[in-house]
């Protein structure tokens, strides 16, 4: 995993972290899928997600009043930064959040040990095929 | 030389060139309605879709993979105004009928009475498109969802609306089988759904038509007055290393005339790159934006389990809004629910629990639709103050609805009211703020760009159903409704786009 991918990684897991009984984004997982979304994923889709990271990243001071790099907070702060942002005035932070969780949640929703956690089956892989004649 | 009766994909090297009496360009609702139509009739016909034909054997099952293999660009289009609103569509053969609820609702009359203000009553008359859409309903076995389609889920709002004296109804869907999967969004792996991919496309070729599909058409050409074709260049759906996206050029001459099915998004930018000339073009864009409300529940609810879409009210039709059922993946709801952080994951555990239910607004608002500077379709929307109560107005409903049906509490997802609310806080959402910034809406019904109408300032295709200026050019799908409906649109955007291809083959017969 290079530098900016595990800030990536790590975003999503203090976007959506463990609850009680069930697991939170799994950083395997996660990783998978934006190595999945870098190879895939149109340019606007990842041009918005690495600047809804970096955003998560140095936005601490208008949250919870830190002037550091979102992940340099405590384990208490950083929640409290997640959450701040989720409820944010400034509605380019709230959207920010919003990309962070789709992508937070498309990983955390396929996550065989959270659906089964929740009672659903997991996904059989994705087909991926289509008529060629 | 193309046999008839072909279905062509991606495709390199030499161009292709192909020749139909008509050319229709888009499979989805209007599109595949419309090429039926027309190959039913005799005439050869050659339907041009830019996204590629998946069967329920490819579908996928993630939504990572649905927005990948089945929405239109990754579903990253969105409604720009003061809000950043997406708007969900599909790019495949069969268009946004593979993803969408398949419930059937009929053009309500009072609709039909404005549209004959606007100068459209001869052509689509109340008894013209009854007539169609009850042929429509036999034909693609139109059934009243009930026992294990509903589910805890949809039964749950049923009860509650009866239990105010509200009406409130099982859906009717076009999905006779329905196993209640609850997996539209991503395709009906089970068949059941009768999407046109299903239905009429593969008919159009057993009629010895041609389907191009990984084919967006780029330019309609258009000489001396009179459209006579398309082109474009094939597009790789899933290129792996190594391999090229673009393939080779096509064109597709047509002998009679060109029916744009190409969505409310793609169908008048496509004219605007083909150098229609209009004021009204892209103009007129509308929709019908909604939001949810979750509610919360002592058991199990499963939303997961049943139809995608099983119960609806119209109860406040006139107020501007309906409320539907609408059960969403794991993945989406996780970015439904408000929050972030520890106490977002453990409102997340919750998701078994849940019911959501959802209230679509009628909006007043109107946008435009444009070619941005690569071709793509750039929308500039935002519903209106008044929509946005319309919407406070209808989530209230919700709200009250879900504690009659027993929830402990409901999750509003508005900024500016507390994440959570309990039956005894329901004020809070009278008072909830009216920006549109404030709400989570997403955008699935869409209208206009290329409406039609009597008034040349005002409309882009006139009552003699050809878009005005070009002969031999028609609009068949969503972008050339004049106003929005109030209801679901398939039904009547598959009514319209028969009436209009019924319409021009009897006028060649005339001619
Ligand atoms: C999630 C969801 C659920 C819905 N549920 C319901 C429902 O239950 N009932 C209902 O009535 N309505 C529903 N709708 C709305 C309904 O599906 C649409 O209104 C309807 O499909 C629109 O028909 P259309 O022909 O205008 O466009 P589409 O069905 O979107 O078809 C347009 C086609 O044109 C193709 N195209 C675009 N540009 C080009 C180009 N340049 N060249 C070639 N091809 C092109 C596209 O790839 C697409 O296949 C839903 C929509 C969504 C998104
Ligand atoms: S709910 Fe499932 S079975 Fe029913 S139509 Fe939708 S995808 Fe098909």
């Amino acid at each position: 995993m290079g530098w900016w991918r595990r800030i990536c990684v790590r975003v999503m897991c203090a976007v959506l972290p463990a609850g009680k009984e069930t697991p939170g984004v799994d950083p395997q997982c996660c990783d998978e899928l934006c190595e999945r979304i870098r190879r895939e994923a149109p340019l606007l889709l990842r041009m918005t997600m690495h600047a809804s990271v970096a955003l998560f990243v140095v936005c601490p001071l208008v949250t919870v009043g830190r002037p550091c790099p979102a992940l340099w907070l405590s384990a208490e702060n950083l929640d409290r930064h997640a959450a701040g942002m989720a409820r944010h005035p400034s509605y380019l932070l709230r959207q920010a959040m919003m990309m962070l969780k789709t992508v937070a949640g498309m990983s955390w929703g396929t996550d065989p040990g959270v659906r089964r956690s929740l009672g659903m089956e997991p996904y059989a892989a994705d087909p991926r095929g289509w008529r060629r004649s | 030389m193309i046999a008839p009766g072909t279905h062509l994909a991606f495709q390199t090297g030499a161009p292709v060139e192909l020749e139909a009496d008509y050319v229709v360009v888009g499979s989805g609702a209007g599109g595949a309605a419309a090429a039926a139509t027309l190959v039913r009739a005799g005439r050869s016909v050659c339907v041009v879709e830019r996204g590629p034909w998946r069967d329920p054997q490819h579908y996928p099952l993630s939504v990572y993979g649905a927005m990948r293999d089945l929405w239109s660009d990754w579903g990253t289009l969105f409604a720009r105004g003061r809000s950043m609103i997406p708007i969900l569509q599909a790019s495949c053969v069969g268009g946004t009928t593979v993803i969408n609820s398949a419930i059937v609702v009929r053009t309500p009359p009072a609709v039909l009475a404005e549209w004959a203000e606007l100068g459209l009553g001869e052509v689509f008359s109340e008894a013209a498109v009854g007539a169609e859409q009850e042929a429509l309903e036999r034909e693609l076995g139109v059934t009243r969802m009930h026992g294990r389609q509903l589910m805890e889920h949809s039964e749950a709002l049923l009860r509650a609306l009866r239990s105010r004296g509200l009406e409130g109804h099982a859906l009717d869907r076009s999905a006779r089988d329905c196993i209640g999967s609850g997996q539209c969004l991503q395709g009906c792996r089970e068949g059941a759904k009768t999407s046109t991919n299903l239905c009429w496309v593969p008919e159009v070729i057993t009629r010895g038509g041609t389907v191009l599909s990984c084919a967006p058409v780029g330019r309609v050409t258009i000489e001396r007055g009179r459209a006579v074709g398309v082109s474009g260049r094939f597009v790789h759906p899933a290129p792996r290393r190594g391999e090229r996206r673009r393939g080779a050029r096509f064109s597709v001459r047509a002998r009679r005339g060109v029916l744009l099915a190409a969505s409310a998004t793609g169908s008048a930018p496509l004219l605007e790159r083909s150098g229609v000339r209009s004021a009204a073009l892209g103009r007129g864009w509308r929709g019908q934006p909604g939001a949810a409300m979750i509610g919360v529940y002592p058991h199990e609810v499963r939303m997961e389990r049943g139809t995608t879409q099983g119960a609806a009210s119209l109860a406040y039709r006139s107020e501007g809004f309906k409320l539907e059922s609408l059960s969403l993946p794991l993945e989406l709801l996780a970015a439904r629910v408000g929050g972030a952080g520890h106490r977002y994951a453990r409102a997340l555990e919750e998701a078994p629990r849940m019911a959501m239910w959802v209230a679509a607004v009628r909006a007043q608002a109107q946008g435009v639709v444009r070619a941005g500077r690569f071709g793509q379709p750039v929308v500039r929307y935002a519903p209106s103050r008044a929509d946005t109560e319309r919407l406070r107005a209808g989530l209230g409903r919700l709200a009250r609805l879900h504690f009659d049906a027993g929830a402990e509490k409901v999750l509003p997802g508005i900024h500016g009211v507390a994440p959570e609310l309990g039956p005894d806080e329901l004020g809070a959402l009278e008072s909830a703020p009216l920006d549109n910034r404030c709400y989570t809406w997403v955008l699935s019904h869409l209208f206009g760009g290329c409406v039609m109408g009597k008034d040349p300032r005002r409309s882009v295709v006139a009552p003699d159903l050809h878009v005005r200026g070009v002969r031999g050019l028609h609009v068949v799908d969503a972008a050339c409704l004049p106003t929005t409906l109030g209801v679901n649109p398939q039904h009547t955007i598959m009514a319209v786009a028969r009436i209009i291809a019924a319409r021009v083959v009897n006028e060649e017969n005339v001619a």
